[in-house]
């Protein structure tokens, strides 16, 4: 069946491979980066692991555990485990002073240790909101007295029931090692009361908790993996985190406003003036040469000097997107506007067309596929501006965010932001090249885009069901 | 032994073709051109283009200038056009100097010319629209040429739907639409095939023969000339300058059958002559075999 096409090879100068496979490629250039960076992000061998604590715990060598142990404390694979040991040596430590029976000097006063047993039972709190049977909020409207009585509680009926072996704890969530401690300490405190009495709580220190952490993949903070980069993102975007007054659809379209406000005083300047200077040589030589030296001066060497004529809000912010689109689009677009078919221009003038529907009837039009292309160029640029105009007088919009985030290492929450520009600049472009065919079928089409290419997609689809119905 | 056809004079007509040119030039003269000139100055000096060209046509004349590539013709109709300005010698429209392009000097170019962005009916309109007629007056109008170019169906397609023999009809159209003195035609056939090409030869005479319009006419084909022409004018190169205008023996109405008339050979035999006699100055042949 069918014909013997000898196969098309990949790689053959000057010739276009077939839509098939340049679809395959396309895909294929965004999926490679991805891929690579998954592959950095997630591979132990370029960062080694890490622990973050889930239970912690304070030994009693102050020297060389110094700091505050906290959930969500990150150590390495051997401070973790000397972290370990320093807790089960403590306990040995309390195991050989109740062998010794009635004499033993446990180093604290009842009272002592029974605000160290309370403690114990607060490290405990992590445990339990983790797995619902205790919920950390209500510590916004209680007094705290109360509210540490009834944390205490929870977790001292928690531990009956895990000694008891009736409580149903997420699988993980506590370790065997654990299990049996608790079992411990529980034969310790039931000896005095089988609820909790914050006056009748045992008065000899119980057992510590073994510290219990996630084992990850140590990478550094500007590394954050893709999953944390996409779940912080949706937590970002809709407006779930703790960014706060930097909520990232407000900054969002603050943003949007600079760029496309930018761009749009940019055009308004520059085309008049582009198209003058494309169509009469007077024009050209009067604008053109300043304007190819004004662009090598950067717009952002600008910035200071705009914040003192405009104030420090929105409005040196777009001038400095004018500043740095201006020059190009008047040189871009001048320069389309010459391009103009002479023989047009020729064939309207035998037809009776004169300078000013000259202008209006064929330059314009003339021109009108081939500008609308600069223009998407242009918008490009205008966001390329962005992030410097953001960062000029007030600092705003997703620049903010940005800034004040990355100086706090949370890159996880910058990586996101950066994305959303790239790609609102990407599918801008997407959108407004598939629309160059509707608009102009007449002018050659380019190179096809990504949407495009979903777009034949979608239509062959369509095409083929119609077909089959 | 093939026989070789003794060709009478291109100079004889016969009396019905002599009557033919004898009513022609009792005709007003549409297009004046006296001693026109055209010097371009160029980085390695002045370039003569044009030297002492001077033509007359007569009302709804059918003129075709030839010559070789480069001797100026398109300079020439391009100055006729008022796309290009003369520096010595006038040329007079009616009677009157003309300054720059206008209307009243219809074009069509070789190069496909029609607005990409617009229908065929709106190319049409252009030149109607411009000079300032209704709306609806220049749709109707439109329409009519259209039809005369026989694309009706075609009158709301694009440009680039056309094929290039198309394009040329409706750009025939555009410019007969402005009902211009006279029409200029710049090789207008020169990027179609053979076939296409004859078809629109017949369909310019066909147009010709209904409309009261004067055409001058730019080819290099030697055929295309003898067929479609009352005179041709045949220009010399460097500069340009008139070598001879020859007044064409064969009879009107013209049909392709003509075309192995004895009076068609012997003036397309002269144009030959006048053309490529001076093709051999340029090539050294004595020089290239001297090489082997």
């Amino acid at each position: 069946m069918g014909s013997h096409q000898p196969p098309q090879p990949w790689f053959r100068v000057g010739t276009l491979l077939s839509e098939k496979r340049s679809g395959v490629l396309m895909i294929c250039s965004f999926l490679l980066p991805i891929l690579i960076y998954s592959f950095v992000a997630y591979c132990p061998i370029f960062w080694g692991h890490a622990y973050e604590l889930t239970i912690a715990a304070r030994p009693d060598d102050k020297v060389e555990f110094g700091a505050t142990y906290t959930q969500g404390f990150s150590m390495e694979e051997d401070e973790f485990t000397r972290f370990q040991k320093a807790i089960r040596d403590d306990n040995e430590k309390l195991t050989a002073l109740y062998q010794q029976g009635d004499e033993a000097d446990f180093g604290m006063s009842p009272r002592a240790a029974r605000s160290h047993n309370k403690r114990l039972l607060r490290e405990f709190e992590p445990v339990l909101s983790r797995n619902g049977l205790f919920d950390i909020s209500v510590k916004e409207e209680m007094e705290t007295k109360p509210y540490y009585q009834l944390l205490y509680g929870a977790a001292y009926d928690t531990w009956g029931e895990i000694a008891t072996g009736k409580e149903q704890l997420q699988k993980g969530s506590l370790s065997e090692e654990n299990r049996e401690i608790i079992k411990k300490n529980w034969a310790l405190l039931s000896s005095v009361s089988e609820t909790y009495d914050s006056g009748k709580l045992y008065s000899k220190p119980i057992y510590k908790l073994i510290p219990q952490g996630n084992k990850q993949v140590a990478r550094a903070s500007w590394f954050p993996a893709p999953h944390q980069i996409i779940r912080r993102g949706w937590e970002d975007l809709t407006g779930k985190s703790e960014l706060g007054d930097l909520n990232v659809p407000t900054r969002y379209l603050q943003s949007l406003k600079i760029v496309f406000f930018g761009f749009f005083v940019a055009c308004l300047i520059g085309l008049p003036l582009a198209l003058l200077a494309g169509t009469f040589s007077f024009f050209s030589r009067l604008i053109e040469p300043f304007t190819d030296f004004f662009r090598y001066m950067p717009a952002p060497a600008f910035s200071t000097i705009l914040v003192v004529i405009f104030d420090i809000y929105d409005q040196p912010k777009i001038a400095l997107v004018v500043l740095g689109t201006l020059p190009h689009l008047i040189l871009m677009v001048a320069n389309t506007t010459r391009m103009v078919d002479q023989p047009l221009l020729d064939a309207a003038q035998t037809l009776g067309a004169r300078r000013g529907t000259l202008i209006s009837k064929v330059i314009v039009p003339g021109i009108l596929p081939h500008l609308y292309n600069d223009l998407r160029i242009l918008l490009g640029w205008a966001w390329t501006w962005l992030v410097i105009a953001e960062l000029i007088g007030a600092k705003s919009g997703l620049t903010e965010i940005i800034d004040t985030q990355g100086r706090r290492f949370h890159f996880d929450h910058v990586y996101p932001v950066i994305l959303l520009i790239g790609i609102t600049g990407f599918v801008t472009d997407q959108i407004l090249a598939s629309f160059r065919t509707v608009l102009f079928p007449y002018a050659a089409s380019e190179k096809k885009g990504i949407l495009s290419f979903a777009f034949a997609m979608v239509h062959k689809l369509f095409k083929s069901k119609k077909a089959t119905s | 032994m093939s026989q070789i056809i003794d060709l009478p004079d291109y100079k004889e007509q016969s009396p019905e073709v002599a009557s033919y040119f004898k009513d022609l030039k009792n005709r007003s003269k549409v297009l004046e051109v006296n001693r026109a000139g055209r010097v371009f100055a160029s980085p390695k000096g002045e370039i003569e283009a044009l030297k002492d060209v001077s033509l007359d046509v007569y009302q709804r004349e059918f003129m075709t200038v030839i010559g070789q590539s480069g001797c100026g013709k398109s300079t020439l109709i391009r100055i006729l056009a008022g796309l290009e300005t003369t520096t010595s010698g006038n040329v007079l429209l009616d009677g009157e100097q003309i300054t720059g392009p206008g209307s009243d000097r219809g074009m069509v170019f070789q190069g496909y010319t029609l607005f990409p962005w617009l229908t065929v009916k709106k190319n049409v309109m252009f030149g109607l629209q411009v000079s300032g007629k209704a709306m609806a007056e220049c749709e109707k109008d439109a329409l009519q040429w259209i039809d005369l170019v026989g694309l009706k169906k075609f009158a709301n397609a694009y440009p680039h739907e056309l094929s290039g023999g198309m394009k040329q009809r409706v750009a025939i159209a555009r410019a007969l639409a402005n009902r211009p003195r006279i029409l200029l035609m710049d090789e207008p056939f020169g990027a179609l095939d053979a076939q296409t090409r004859a078809q629109m030869q017949a369909y310019l005479l066909e147009i010709w023969h209904h409309i009261d319009v004067t055409i001058l006419f730019i080819t290099h084909d030697l055929e295309e000339a003898v067929y479609l022409s009352d005179r041709i004018l045949v220009l010399g190169a460097n500069p340009g300058h008139v070598q001879e205008i020859i007044e064409v023996p064969v009879e009107r109405p013209r049909r392709p059958e003509q075309f192995i008339t004895a009076e068609f050979l012997a003036t397309k035999k002269r144009l030959e002559n006048l053309i490529h006699v001076s093709a051999p100055e340029h090539i050294d042949t004595s020089k290239m075999l001297g090489m082997g």
